[in-house]
């Protein structure tokens, strides 16, 4: 069995590096049937890995401890939906599930391309499958997933393997890698659109319109992803952290965050054809930020909690990088004619600028992630002297960047394209300015002093109310046209332009996780060792322990509490934090016990039990404001992209033009 | 049983790779050379309705309304042009046009890439739709 | 025997779980000042000596046991850092000090951003447009697509 996923996953190596060859030299020398041919390896290479990852995954399902991945990440007593996590569950697993996913966007994207772009698509797929080819030798020789465990030329097995790491058996951990590489993997695509059309200097966007929906589907599983990870970090490490700034958390941000920009800055293309060389750039910059990301992940060069262990892969990596870069710095000055911009900047105060602003902040941040996450190694580098780059730092720099983009993001939508007179801005921004202020003067009225805290808030409610504005002018042009209704009037006026008004509902996401990060700044916590009948108070709610129990399965032993929450008196509902002890691994995890409502969530962990011969429970207890508006936004967010993929209703009988005479005496010839 | 499924499997992902035969090719879909064009247009139109209604729910002054929209309908009327000159060369052009074209023609209004003379500087060529030096004016 | 090995068990858990001695955590406001400014060095946060949440935490809880020992005895808050920097180097600060080398650290951010700045300065000079109006041949051109972009103008919406 293990030998055939490992023939497979050598045959693919061999047709990614056929398909790459065969797609060039068919371009070059005019070989349409040598172009199929490396098509076909596409789909060959998908059927090929969809067979080994099926080997692999049996395997950890059924249990076969020859295979030394097998023995490492899975054992006989987890539940099925673990076992199958267990596939990215590692090094080798993840590398193939990577590999896996990019090769089914390959073959999704060559067959629905395969009558289109006869010119550009050819060097699509070369690059596609030379980063294909990457992994494909990752996983074919250092980071083989069908090792087996042998002493000296005897296969041996093990009677039962290690088991996924208990804090990765939670749900949200199934889905939180799957989501970031489909993530991280998506965006090769708009990539290699962006490549093939520089290389074959296509005139016009094309790659952007192809590409368009692709990155914002990939952003938005990358989105997911880091929201799933801060999901499971809230609900299963037991302080309710969502967010650590550990060096592969930032790796997956940083490429969300140039992705980002490149969504904005994107529309300037489209709407005015400047800002190509820029956007080129962006596109680059994001995808080696995801590769970038995974030698951050595999080649624990900075240490981190999520890191796989120490791995000779690294080097592999900073060759992939330095060529990739190298190659795509070259082709981009060398096409710098073909990038030039077709419009200009009519107005400092026009909409093209506030994108401009919005891109040098989304790229400040993103730098000095980056920069943090790295620093520790240069500075070592430099100085010999090991020092730290944590949560203070991050927050430091990164908060007052984060406020100004919220900033932004209320002012730019108002600015119209190419000029705004000052006079129309100072219209449009008196009531959102005054509700903001509002904010601020009530808060300080009671009692809030916490300056961020005030300046996030404020922020808020001005953005909201420029996006609630835009959503009622807007449907109240349309109602008084039409004389529907002004809900109806909405919906028409989304439908119309649903990248703007999807985009806003973005916008209104992002407004609802800073109001769920602002929260933080009056985070309430509190230790106690109780024993059953005490009583300890948190914020307003009183808790007494009801009961304290504990008990064993196959899989763990468990003590549990079970706490009666009161507030004024009456009982509002009981918690029941337990505590775990993994068998097979000996690792103690918590399982929190949380009250979730929209003004603030009350967190219970079973911390431990006191060795003082009490034997009391240790009780953490923490009260964090505002905290699930941050899953609210991100269901916002996710709505508001949805809407941005529904094509707009748009009538343009005009926008063809007539080919019929022409074509049919130019008839197309392959190049 | 193993050395059979691993033999089916290369000798499957060769010939299914190398199999490729004249029919497979798909059949060639026509590509409008206006492509490109059209899709400024279409932009253009819709940047245009974007102002019309930005400007009816009173996000602009009139000024810049007006100024705005010519501007936009200048380069609605440049695209235009550009389509109709690649027209012009998909139908032969009489015989005065054809004198009055070679007169006019400059080293900027020939494709590099094709060869194809054009009767004014385009962004891109009319025959082979690849970007044209243009005189960058 | 089956209630014995689940008695093992619990042993073993109670074992595990037991190294916080008890709930106080040493966390008054003094110790909670100075350690904000220090690292947690348990390798599997990245909190400072004050946030780390973990009970039992081997390196956050001995911190804090010290620091409260030191300002006990009338140490400044400076020589308090001063003297964990003397024990475990720079990595016990949370952040990089301002200084040397690891100023770079806080200045690189800003200094991206202030040239990030220049940049668009630079492009909005470049692209700007002129004041002065557009050529005369591109009028003509609009005269003459006059007509057909009113026409299609009026299909608009």
């Amino acid at each position: 069995m293990e030998n055939l996923g490992a023939l497979a996953i050598l045959l693919a190596l061999c047709l990614s590096a056929y398909a790459v060859a065969a797609s060039i030299t068919g371009r070059m020398r005019q070989k349409p049937l040598l172009v199929l041919s490396g098509q076909r390896a596409v789909y060959a290479i998908w059927f090929l890995l969809t067979i080994a990852s099926g080997i692999l995954v049996y395997s950890l399902i059924a249990g076969d401890f020859r295979l030394a991945y097998v023995a490492k990440h899975s054992n006989r007593a987890m539940p099925l939906v673990y076992k199958f996590a267990s596939w990215w569950g590692g090094m080798e697993g993840s590398l193939l599930l990577w590999a896996w996913l990019l090769s089914g966007y390959s073959a999704i994207l060559v067959f629905t391309n395969r009558n289109k772009f006869r010119d550009m698509m050819p060097y699509v797929t070369a690059i596609l499958m030379a980063v294909q080819a990457f992994f494909l030798v990752l996983i074919a020789f250092p980071e083989n997933p069908f090792q087996v465990l042998a002493v000296g030329r005897g296969i041996t097995e093990v009677p039962d393997g290690n088991g996924l790491n208990p804090l990765l058996q939670y749900w949200t951990m199934a889905a939180h890698p799957p989501m970031l590489y489909l993530g991280y993997v998506g965006f090769t695509v708009p990539f290699a659109f962006a490549m093939g059309s520089l290389i074959t200097r296509q005139p016009g966007d094309a790659w952007i319109h192809t590409t368009r929906r692709w990155t914002l589907i990939t952003w938005m599983f990358q989105g997911t992803g880091i929201l799933l990870g801060a999901g499971w970090a809230y609900s299963v490490l037991g302080w309710g952290g969502y967010w650590g700034w550990d060096p592969v958390e930032n790796a997956s941000l940083l490429p969300w965050i140039t992705a980002t920009a490149f969504l904005h800055s994107v529309m300037m293309q489209e709407k005015k054809g400047m800002m190509k060389v820029w956007n080129m750039v962006l596109i680059s910059a994001t995808f080696f930020l995801c590769i970038f990301g995974t030698f951050l992940t595999r080649s624990g060069i900075v240490g981190s909690v999520h890191a796989f262990a120490q791995s000779p892969i690294g080097k592999y990596f900073i060759a992939f990088l330095a060529i990739g870069i190298a190659a795509t710095v070259y082709l981009i000055l060398d096409r710098l004619e073909y990038l030039k911009s077709e419009s200009q900047l009519e107005s400092v105060v026009s909409r093209e600028s506030s994108f401009l602003f919005n891109n040098l902040i989304l790229l400040a941040s993103c730098f000095a992630v980056l920069w943090g996450t790295i620093f520790p190694v240069i500075s070592e580098a430099v100085t010999g002297e090991k020092i730290s780059v944590d949560a203070p730092f991050y927050n430091r720099v990164n908060v007052p960047i984060g406020l100004f983009l919220l900033f932004l993001t209320g002012v730019g939508p108002l600015i119209a394209w190419r000029r705004s007179s000052l006079d129309s801005l100072k219209r449009s921004f008196a009531i959102p300015s005054l509700l903001g202020l509002g904010v601020i003067a009530v808060l300080l009225a009671a009692g809030v002093r916490h300056f961020y805290g005030l300046v996030s808030l404020g922020l808020c409610m001005f953005v909201t109310s420029t996006i609630v504005i835009e959503f009622w002018k807007g449907s109240r042009a349309i109602a008084r046209k039409t004389g529907q209704n002004l809900v109806a009037a909405m919906v028409e006026l989304t439908h119309r332009n649903t990248r703007r008004y999807g985009g806003y509902v973005v916008h209104m996401g992002m407004v609802l996780l800073f109001l769920g990060f602002t929260g933080a700044a009056f985070n309430k916590d509190a230790t106690h060792d109780v024993k059953i009948g005490d009583k300890f108070q948190i914020g307003r709610y009183d808790l007494k322990i009801r009961n304290l129990l504990d008990g064993d399965n196959d899989n763990y032993a468990w003590r549990r509490a079970i706490v009666d929450v009161f507030a004024g008196g009456s009982q509002l509902g009981t918690l029941e934090p337990e505590q775990r002890l993994y068998k097979v691994s000996n690792q103690p995890i918590s399982v929190v016990s949380i009250r979730r409502r929209l003004n603030e969530d009350l967190y219970l962990n079973f911390a431990g039990t006191t060795n003082d011969g009490r034997n009391m429970a240790i009780i953490q207890s923490f009260v964090f404001p505002l905290v699930s508006w941050i899953w609210v936004g991100f269901y916002v967010t996710l709505f508001g992209t949805f809407i941005c993929l529904v094509p707009p209703k748009v009538k343009m009988q005009y926008m063809r033009t007539e080919t019929v005479g022409y074509v049919q005496k130019h008839a197309p010839v392959i190049e | 049983m193993l050395l059979a499924a691993a033999a089916l499997l290369i000798v499957g992902a060769v010939v299914f790779t190398l199999g490729v035969r004249e029919k497979d090719l798909p059949a060639p879909v026509p590509v409008s050379p206006f492509q490109h064009l059209d899709d400024r247009k279409a932009q253009i139109y819709e940047n245009l309705r974007d102002l019309q209604f930005e400007f009816r729910v009173g996000k602009l002054s009139d000024e810049d309304y007006q100024k705005t929209k010519l501007e936009l309908q200048r380069e609605l009327a440049n695209v235009l042009a550009e389509i109709d000159a690649v027209k012009g060369e998909a139908t032969p052009p009489p015989a005065a046009a054809v004198a009055e074209k070679t007169r006019k023609q400059k080293a900027s209004n020939v494709c590099p890439h094709c060869g194809a003379g054009f009767e004014r500087a385009l962004k891109f060529c009319g025959e082979c739709g690849k970007p044209m030096p243009g005189d960058a004016a | 025997m089956r209630l014995s090995l689940n008695k093992l068990l619990l042993l073993v858990l109670a074992a595990g779980l037991c190294l916080a001695q008890s709930s106080s955590q040493m966390l008054t406001p003094a110790v909670k000042r100075v350690g904000d400014r220090l690292a947690c060095l348990c390798g599997a946060c990245n909190n400072s000596v004050a946030t780390c949440p973990m009970l039992g935490c081997h390196y956050s809880l001995p911190a804090r046991e010290r620091i409260a020992k030191m300002e006990a005895e009338g140490v400044s808050d400076d020589a308090i850092i001063a003297d964990f920097v003397k024990r475990e180097g720079l990595r016990a600060l949370v952040a990089p000090p301002a200084e040397g080398f690891n100023l770079l650290s806080w200045v690189m951010p800003f200094v991206a951003l202030a040239l990030g700045l220049g940049v668009i300065v630079l492009y909005v000079r470049r692209f700007r447009k002129p004041a002065i109006p557009d050529a005369p041949v591109d009028n003509a051109a609009l005269d003459r697509y006059h007509e057909e972009i009113e026409k299609d103008l009026a299909k608009l919406e």
